[in-house]
């Protein structure tokens, strides 16, 4: 049976007659990642403030490691590492003494443990360095040391990757599948570079307008994504006669680009006949690509019929 | 709620507005010990002790208090620690109550400065009259004011949380002192919250003829529903503003 760490059951968040999260079903399986998608305004920062306690439903119930949030309050959230858009600490103090106060408030203050967690995100060299002269990536990492510093079975990551640099992205969804695949935490993330979810993610949660309108298994969604024939060509225009001679419509089964390149969205298997017929009538066949829908696309093309 | 206390002096180290708190709290001795000095008002101890307790008690301590709450308080959302402390979990009323008692240390700390740092000045200008008495005297009436003045200040806690800026606090505090100028001497002086921990403390409510309890039980109102709007706004804790 699978065990769910997060499931929410009709969640809702109206504020001032504005519903910004509508009865949403969520469902985060042990030791997966999950990644919310969705565009801004979407709901995915009041989901994740719901899940986290920092704002009261309007309606519905939070079960969070199997118990209702309600009920189990401070069991359930001692167990959970978050960040919520950016971190949170004080200006004046450095990492280490802004790390301190959250394990003592948390009480397992061990300073091998807040070296570690430095170390982990690459700040072991700026653990003296006041917050305030830490860049935003920095101060970004210090927040996923605060996270995981009490080796949470549960992370709750709203856009951790914001502004990093490539480099640091990359260190940081390294370091987040090896939490995941390793230590088996559970890791919910959003975040707004698409292709960074479809990186990490082993479940994506996609949400719009407040509603989460599907939740797609990774292996699922590549099955999902539109595939098409990319033709690049001497004349375009006279293959789109010879396409519709052949029974293909124009906007449906193709398109033409304002550069002659037509893209099949249909008949992919005659992809090889196509091309035999273009040769025979003259027309130079420049390139043929096999090319699978972006995420962004997905997304957009998704989102706009649901 | 030790640990908690520890973490918000921590919170305060390198804080500049610690620091400025401290000069706040050297400033009225300095401002006498000039006026002694330069002007010739009066050269006892005692003169003294009376002048720096009643211009920082009536008049420095409400706007200093003023900023000193808006910085404790209001931090948490500006600098978006609020989020981050609320997820560890921590109680939220163990959180507010941890901040009122750091800010009556604050106080009390500030009440230390201001005393001996009179003391200080007292001896540079070379003034007469000092005794053990005079000090604990002098100190006690300026702790009891304080201490009292720290109860009127809760509703300040509720606006701090309302409007994180510290800028309101300044202009509130200022504008508190002025009214505070402006009241003093006048018969319902005694029934001002923010006036009549002076007069208490000094006994110059005998002057007034009103009764001390009236304004103990004011002091009291203000801090019970200061207490209550706070703890309420807490409970609320606004995500927009959380975030």
């Amino acid at each position: 049976m699978v065990e769910y760490i997060i499931e929410t059951n009709n969640l809702s968040k109206i504020y001032y007659n504005n519903t910004v999260v509508d009865s949403i079903n969520m469902h985060v399986e042990k030791g997966k990642i999950y990644g919310l998608l969705g565009k801004n305004g979407a709901g995915k920062t009041t989901t994740m403030c719901m899940l986290l306690n920092l704002a009261y439903p309007t309606s519905g119930e939070i079960y969070l490691f199997g118990k209702n949030s309600k009920k189990y309050t401070k069991e359930i959230y001692s167990n959970i590492g978050s960040i919520i858009e950016t971190p949170g600490f004080y200006e004046n103090l450095t990492a280490y003494e802004n790390l301190k106060i959250i394990s003592k408030l948390r009480k397992d203050f061990y300073p091998q443990n807040i070296n570690l967690v430095l170390e982990m995100v690459n700040l072991e060299n700026s653990k003296s360095k006041k917050f305030k002269d830490f860049s935003l990536g920095m101060k970004q990492r210090l927040g996923i040391a605060a996270a995981i510093m009490h080796n949470p079975e549960l992370l709750i990551l709203d856009e951790p990757i914001n502004g990093l640099d490539p480099f640091g992205i990359k260190e940081i969804r390294t370091l987040l599948k090896r939490l995941s695949h390793e230590y088996g935490i559970t890791i919910l993330i959003s975040s707004h570079i698409l292709s960074e979810i479809e990186n990490i993610a082993d479940v994506i949660g996609i949400m719009d307008n407040g509603i989460l309108i599907e939740e797609i298994p990774k292996e699922e969604l590549h099955n999902r994504l539109n595939k098409f024939v990319e033709f690049e060509l001497s004349d375009g225009y006279r293959a789109v006669e010879l396409l519709e001679k052949i029974g293909l419509k124009a906007n449906k089964d193709f398109t033409i680009t304002k550069e002659g390149i037509i893209h099949l969205y249909s008949n992919l298997e005659m992809r090889d006949k196509i091309n035999a017929l273009f040769v025979s009538a003259g027309i130079d066949v420049k390139k043929v690509n096999l090319c699978e829908e972006n995420l962004e696309d997905f997304f957009t093309r998704f989102v706009s019929n649901n | 709620m030790i640990t908690f206390i520890q973490m918000e002096f921590l919170k305060l180290k390198r804080s500049k507005i610690f620091l400025l708190s401290l000069m706040g709290a050297i400033l009225p001795p300095l401002l006498m010990f000039i006026a002694v000095t330069a002007f010739d008002e009066g050269h006892s101890f005692e003169a003294l002790f009376t002048n720096v307790n009643m211009y920082m008690s009536a008049m420095f301590a409400v706007l200093i208090f003023a900023i000193i709450i808006s910085y404790l308080f209001g931090r948490e959302y500006s600098e978006h620690t609020l989020k981050t402390m609320l997820t560890i979990p921590i109680s939220r009323e163990k959180f507010l109550i941890s901040k009122y008692i750091m800010f009556l240390v604050w106080i009390v700390i500030l009440t230390v400065v201001t005393s001996l740092s009179t003391l200080i000045f007292g001896f540079i200008a070379g003034l007469e009259g000092l005794t053990l008495k005079l000090i604990i005297t002098s100190f006690s009436q300026l702790l009891l004011a304080n201490v009292l003045l720290f109860l009127t200040f809760s509703p300040f806690v509720f606006i701090s949380l309302l409007i994180t800026n510290m800028v309101p606090a300044m202009v509130g505090g200022a504008t508190l002192s002025l009214i505070n100028i402006m009241v003093y001497g006048q018969n319902w002086a005694p029934f001002v919250p923010w006036v009549c921990p002076y007069l208490i403390a000094s006994g110059e409510i005998a002057k007034y003829g009103a009764n001390i309890m009236v304004s103990y039980g004011i002091i009291l109102v203000t801090f019970l529903i200061g207490l209550a709007v706070s703890l309420y706004q807490k409970g609320c804790c606004n995500l927009k503003k959380v975030l």
